[in-house]
């Protein structure tokens, strides 16, 4: 006990672990982050095409079956079934997303921050649903999200990056504006 | 006298905390104490951050475990 009380007074400990890092200090372990995963992996970094992996493993389980799925089959398709019929647990998108997940978990409880969320009224469970599902939409369409489309794209200077940035600020926006009034 | 208002904003992610500050601050008076109670980590830093910026007094109070208080002061 006393050596937590201790701790909590260690400015070494208060800086790297408690206090928020700056925005340009993220912006650069982003950077640098993406260089790593690109070189280790061969392909950049990528959060959400995992997701629609994890919906067909999910959909296989009750019995469906996407093989015909223009999605993972079809020519130029974004997911491939070969992929899934690797499995789970040798997807590189599984374990990143995972790593994300314990590495934010790991961060709250080093800083001695966890909490479990209240959820305050139904209209914020409408609002997560919906947005979640827009967003988890728009992004199998727009053959990537803000990470693989835009920090993927634009680190690679592809021209389609920024025409993903400028539609995501338009939708952000409207996101805004959804948000500001109708569910806060 | 002065008065001081607490903003529940517990259970509310970003952006929410801070359009709702930035509502509740401008029925204050100068001098009146604006208490925004968080527990929502990015919102410990955009909430002071704009409150600064405006000019006003802060202070950041951690009330428990991921859980904070922002103290603003209306100075102007």
């Amino acid at each position: 006990m006393e050596f937590f009380n201790k701790l909590r007074e260690n400015d070494l400990y208060n800086k790297w672990f408690r206090a928020p890092y700056s925005y340009v200090t993220g912006a650069v372990l982003l950077s640098l982050f993406q260089i790593v995963m690109l070189s280790a992996t061969g392909s950049p970094w990528g959060v959400s095409a995992t997701f629609a992996n994890w919906g067909a493993w999910l959909y296989q389980m009750v019995g469906g079956s996407v093989e015909k799925w223009y999605y993972f089959s079809g020519p130029g398709a974004p997911g491939s079934m070969s992929a899934l019929e690797a499995g789970f647990m040798s997807n590189a998108g599984t374990m990143l997303n995972l790593g994300v997940i314990f590495g934010a978990l790991l961060s709250t409880l080093l800083a001695s921050q966890f909490k479990i969320k209240k959820i305050k009224n139904k209209r914020q469970i409408v609002a997560a649903v919906l947005g979640g599902t827009m967003m988890g939409y728009g992004a199998r369409i727009a053959y990537g999200c803000n990470i693989g489309a835009l920090f993927g794209g634009i680190s690679s200077l592809s021209l389609s990056g920024w025409v993903f940035a400028i539609f995501m600020f338009v939708g952000a926006v409207i996101g805004s504006k959804l948000l500001v009034n109708y569910f806060m | 006298m002065s008065k001081e208002v607490m903003l529940d904003c517990l259970g509310e992610a970003c952006p929410v905390p801070l359009v709702k500050a930035e509502g509740a601050i401008k029925d204050l008076e100068v001098g009146d104490v604006l208490v925004v109670q968080i527990d929502h980590s990015c919102a410990v830093k955009n909430v002071p951050e704009w409150a600064r910026k405006e000019g006003h007094f802060v202070d950041i109070e951690e009330v428990d475990d991921g859980e904070w208080e922002i103290i603003i002061e209306k100075a102007k």
